[in-house]
């Protein structure tokens, strides 16, 4: 546990070492939060709710997704395509150690920086736009979302572990990482609520692992989802990260059997 | 006792032929020929506990191949390795703990930060206590000379300190086996020699058993008593430097100081490669050959002075990577 714990440690201050690369990352994420919430505020102005979502619900579910995006959809999956293909992973396979924990140190302190970050960027909006700001009625709600939080977060590693491996047998390019990372965005709903998709691509996007990642996370912050429902979802969610979790150590496995009959 | 054991090994990989143009790029998207090649050919060899042994080859011979099957990261297509009683592709905890691979071009080092920030993780990695790591750590930073470069940033330093911390970085566990590969590649001379001694100095401490690789002959002479060499993926030669010399230098050198000025194309008649340098030129002759050729030398010119030389071992081994 100690060596997964310097990991984190070690990774948090390279994380803040890389002060521009991190600054030029946040300032992407404003621009999305930015831009979202003025087209929300501007398509809602007058209405006093869209899809069943109030004014304020809806903007809360900006700033949400600002939150989700920055510590739920938050990865290396780039580092480990590029540590993959360039070979580096070799010092870490002759290391006594876990890859996966390793790598899951390492996403932990990526996400707490952001997570940081993205409060101090929704406390700085709040303070100087005073948007209508939707608080949870109850502390239940508040830590119901904290754990769906957690669950999505762990969920997407698995996810992002899994795409990113396939560098295993795609050593010239990080093809699968670029679409997943485009079409995670919008199935999870990172860009939009899922209400606003066609009836049957929403049934169809409730079957898959996508939902748990941001849309159902804010919406149990929300209120929109009862209690019961909450625990269920939650429950879901960690089956799928279940799932997924030995679906990337499998592929994870076969990756490295390839790695050490091909070389590296 | 013998600390690695391989027999017959081999290695084969499937590689795909590209295609030259665009077209055969895009043809490669559908189909692909495999090509399978031979990356290593069964060897077979032995090294003890406390032996230093030079690897040789030239560029793909199967070196670095053959380290990766070492250090647990290949599996051999067939044959047998066993490293202090361990199957090295199991990549047992226990195993690791116990070798380390440097390679040269890569490092473990993180960049931003300082090198220490890596040592502690490795303390962790490795589960050495305070106690051994402090005593391990502080060796290593007096034999490499680190302790000044110990808070700045990786990317800060120069490559010879960064390969000095990269060796302390591999080495705070204290392995019993080392892999090494090119350990002074890109490093100036000083720095080269300072590495070499640490390589020395680490090998007879621990009697650890060190296995390294140099393009650099100036390593090989200094470090290695016994050599192996390899080319497109065979062992041909395994034994000491000398030997080397006897098996494979054909021919010696005659060095002869004229009185007076002598025409390289007359000493050319007699015999073997001549390079002249005013008074003075040196004649590659068939050891067989050898006093017939100094005697017609001494009765035939005005000679001041004349030896017989061996070829230097670096002569040799470019002798057999130029074959090759």
């Amino acid at each position: 546990m100690k060596k997964y714990l310097r990991a984190y440690l070690i990774s948090l201050q390279e994380t803040l070492q890389r002060r521009s690369s991190f600054v030029m990352d946040r300032l992407g994420g404003i621009a999305v939060m930015l831009s979202l919430y003025y087209f929300w505020k501007t398509l809602l102005w007058g209405h006093p709710s869209f899809l069943g979502y109030s004014y304020s619900q809806m903007l809360t579910y900006v700033l949400g997704m600002n939150i989700l995006r920055s510590f739920a959809l938050t990865g290396r999956g780039w580092e480990l395509v590029g540590e993959i293909s360039s070979g580096k992973i070799s010092s870490y396979l002759v290391r006594p150690m876990n890859y996966h924990g390793y790598a899951l140190a390492l996403d932990l302190s990526q996400k707490t920086v952001h997570l940081f970050a993205a409060l101090l960027e929704i406390g700085a909006l709040l303070i100087f736009f005073h948007p209508p700001f939707y608080w949870p009625k109850s502390i239940t709600a508040f830590f119901l979302f904290v754990g769906a939080l957690m669950m999505a977060s762990l969920l997407f590693f698995f996810l992002e572990f899994l795409v990113s491996s396939l560098a295993f047998w795609t050593s010239e390019s990080g093809g699968p990482l670029f679409f997943f990372e485009i079409f995670i965005q919008f199935a999870a709903g990172a860009f939009f609520p899922l209400n606003v998709l066609p009836r049957l691509i929403q049934k169809g996007l409730s079957f898959s692992p996508f939902p748990y990642l941001v849309f159902l996370p804010i919406n149990i912050y929300l209120g929109r989802v009862s209690r019961g429902q909450a625990l269920q979802d939650l429950f879901i969610s960690g089956v799928w990260a279940v799932v997924f979790g030995a679906a990337s150590v499998w592929v994870w496995r076969k990756g490295l059997s390839i790695y050490s009959a091909e070389g590296g | 006792m013998n600390a690695i054991s391989v027999n017959s090994l081999q290695k084969e990989y499937q590689v795909f032929n590209r295609k030259p143009g665009l077209w055969g790029s895009l043809g490669s998207v559908f189909w692909r020929e495999w090509n399978n090649i031979k990356a290593v050919d069964s060897i077979s060899f032995q090294i003890g506990e406390g032996e230093l042994v030079g690897f040789l080859g030239a560029n793909g011979a199967g070196k670095t191949t053959t380290l990766k099957i070492l250090s647990g990261l290949l599996t051999p297509t067939s044959g047998s390795v066993e490293i202090l009683g361990f199957k090295p592709w199991r990549r047992e905890r226990e195993f690791q703990k116990r070798i380390s691979l440097v390679m040269g071009q890569r490092t473990q080092l993180w960049w931003e930060i300082p090198a220490q920030e890596t040592f502690r993780l490795n303390q962790a990695v490795y589960g050495l206590s305070d106690k051994d790591y402090q005593e391990s750590l502080g060796e290593l930073v007096e034999m490499l000379e680190l302790k000044d470069y110990l808070a700045v940033p990786v990317k800060k330093l120069s490559l010879g300190q960064r390969m000095r911390a990269e060796l302390a970085a591999a080495l705070l566990h204290r392995p019993k086996i080392l892999l090494l590969d090119e350990p002074t590649l890109g490093l100036d001379v000083v720095m080269q020699k300072k590495v070499r001694e640490f390589i020395l100095d680490y090998n007879k401490r621990w009697k650890a058993s060190i296995l390294l690789t140099s393009h650099n002959m100036d390593d090989l002479t200094a470090l290695c008593r016994r050599v192996l060499i390899l080319e497109k993926g065979k062992l041909i030669y395994d034994g000491n430097l000398e030997g080397l010399v006897r098996r494979y230098a054909e021919n010696k050198i005659i060095r002869i100081v004229f009185d007076g000025d002598v025409p390289a194309s007359q000493i050319a008649a007699i015999g073997g490669t001549v390079d002249s340098q005013k008074t003075s030129m040196w004649v590659s002759v068939p050891r067989a050959e050898i006093s017939k050729k100094a005697a017609l030398l001494l009765s035939s010119f005005p000679v001041a002075d004349l030896t017989i030389e061996e070829p230097s071992v670096d002569e040799i081994v470019r002798k057999i990577f130029s074959k090759s």
